[in-house]
């Protein structure tokens, strides 16, 4: 009598279980929307070079943001990861004719990803600057976002980044904001977290007086929380690039053929406006901009 | 590289001090969290009210049984929204000064139970009270027995002060301190490594000290 009710315990936890990866499945195959490139495009590169080795896994790793809408987030009515990088991410992956595999990469573990090879490509907000070009490959910059300062809508004493002194303003760890409060706003007490998430808590429980970040996070978290403003002009300019490896520039050369494509036949445009423009009002500018130059620009952000 | 890795810690002294320093203030506030509320919660448990018993229990059972993330994310963003002004260092050290003391709790307990029923029976015919048995005849015995694990619980208590960092504290503690200086000088192994050392300071005086209560009041076999 026991071991039968046992028996239907346990057939009913498979069958939820079974269920539940039924339901993962399903939408796998209307995935990549629009964007997907008829598989004839596909050019096919020689075993041993790192494009032929994806090719020849089948599946390109690409890390992204679980939890910075509109770039990466988790979208939980269909369970996947979404977002303006994501998409991105997709492009790269139909033009080599593999599937993208996207494991969440924080700010502070993007880069030792790219060095130990968790993660063949970063497309997670990650700004191009000197540091960084000494330890990874980046792309041409993508996008590029402006730093902004936000705090709750009834806060008066914050007006910028020169009213900070003295206040508790949370970034997340590892990112450039990190340099660019303590140039310009060396009396701020820095609160760093792992991601954005926890700094837009932080805001909301009050224990931080304001976030400073790229204004699309930003704008991201005035679409969950309507009782949060922008405030002051902008402390920096970020360009983003997709990150690679060290030395592979055999990816970074395909990866900015992918992204000069994907400018020119619109699609950048319709992503732009799908994730960005349709919440700010804005119209999509393509950067046209080398690595070189995105250095020399975030280098004038410390000097404001 | 032997160099790369010494510049890594001279480069960045103050900041791995100002680390370490938050560690220690981490670790001492909640060591006496956890020793002050585990003793009173042991002496609950092992007190003759049986109402008293099942709060004991019910205090060891909560906290023994929950993750330390999961305790901190309820003592600080959760009592901040409900309207509780309470401090990061504060909802840092409760978290693990109480989430320790249930486990300080369940050591002591098996102390007071390693001391034989008979020494009980015996200190209350002799007509001392029931308080006055526990803190002169029971729990100087009851301490004795449990040196050794309050030693080990005490070290998982400095490393899980590291929790307290990574999460949404913020708390600039010494594995923070490292993982700054990680991202910002890409220097990760040796980084990494200076916070180890740090934790490892750390631990070995705990243990120090352990080992020369142990000899001071170990029980001659």
């Amino acid at each position: 009598m026991k071991t039968t009710r046992w028996l239907a315990v346990l057939a009913l936890v498979l069958g939820l279980v079974l269920a539940g990866c039924g339901d993962d499945e399903e939408p796998s195959g209307g995935g990549g929307e629009a964007t997907s490139t008829p598989a004839a495009d596909v050019e096919k590169f020689d075993a041993g070079t790192p494009l032929g080795d994806i090719q020849e896994k089948g599946e390109i790793v690409i890390g992204v943001k679980y939890d910075v809408p509109p770039f990466g987030f988790n979208n939980p009515k269909s369970g996947k990861v979404e977002g303006f990088d994501v998409d991105l991410g997709q492009a790269v992956a139909d033009k080599l004719g593999v599937k993208p595999k996207f494991i969440e990469a924080i700010s502070d573990n993007r880069i030792p990803f790219l060095q130990d090879g968790t993660a063949d490509l970063i497309l997670s907000t990650m700004t191009i600057n000197e540091e960084r070009v000494g330890q990874i490959e980046f792309s041409d910059p993508y996008y590029i976002a402006k730093g902004r300062i936000l705090v709750k809508k009834d806060n008066s004493d914050i007006t910028g980044v020169d009213s900070l002194a003295g206040k508790n303003v949370c970034t997340a760890l590892g990112s450039t904001y990190e340099a660019t409060l303590k140039e310009q706003a060396p009396d701020a007490k820095l609160k760093l977290v792992d991601s954005y998430s926890e700094c837009l808590e932080s805001l909301q429980n009050g224990s931080v007086d304001a976030i400073s970040t790229d204004d699309v996070i930003l704008t991201g978290m005035i679409i969950q929380d309507d009782s949060l403003k922008l405030v002051g002009d902008e402390l920096s300019q970020e360009p983003y690039g997709a990150g690679i490896k060290k030395g592979n520039t055999e990816l970074q050369e395909f990866v900015n053929g992918v992204f000069d494509e994907y400018k020119q036949d619109g699609r950048y445009d319709k992503t732009y406006e799908k994730w960005v423009g349709q919440y700010t009002d804005t119209e999509a500018e393509p950067p046209d901009m080398t690595v070189d130059e995105a250095v020399e620009l975030v280098k004038q952000n410390a000097t404001g | 590289m032997p160099f790369a890795f010494v510049d890594t810690l001279t480069e960045n002294f103050d900041e791995f001090l100002r680390g370490f320093g938050i560690t220690v203030q981490l670790v001492v506030v909640s060591f006496v969290i956890a020793m002050a509320v585990g003793t009173l919660i042991a002496a609950f448990r092992v007190a003759p009210n049986p109402w008293l018993q099942r709060i004991g229990g019910l205090y060891v059972e909560c906290f023994r049984n929950i993750p330390l993330l999961v305790l901190i994310f309820i003592s600080y963003p959760g009592l901040r929204r409900a309207g509780v002004d309470i401090s990061a260092f504060v909802a840092g050290v409760a978290s693990l000064g109480l989430y320790t003391a249930a486990y300080v709790a369940e050591a002591l307990r098996s102390g007071v139970f390693s001391v034989s029923k008979g020494q009980i029976e015996a200190s209350l015919s002799l007509g001392f009270t029931y308080p006055e048995t526990m803190r002169r005849i029971i729990l100087p015995q009851a301490f004795r027995t449990v040196i050794s694990p309050l030693g080990s619980l005490i070290i998982a208590m400095i490393k899980n002060s590291a929790i307290l960092g990574g999460s949404i504290l913020a708390l600039d503690d010494l594995l923070k301190t490292g993982r700054v200086i990680a991202s910002r000088t890409f220097d990760v192994i040796p980084a990494f490594v200076w916070a180890a050392a740090g934790y490892l300071i750390l631990t070995g005086l705990a243990t120090l000290a352990i080992r020369m209560l142990e000899t001071r009041y170990a029980v001659k076999r």
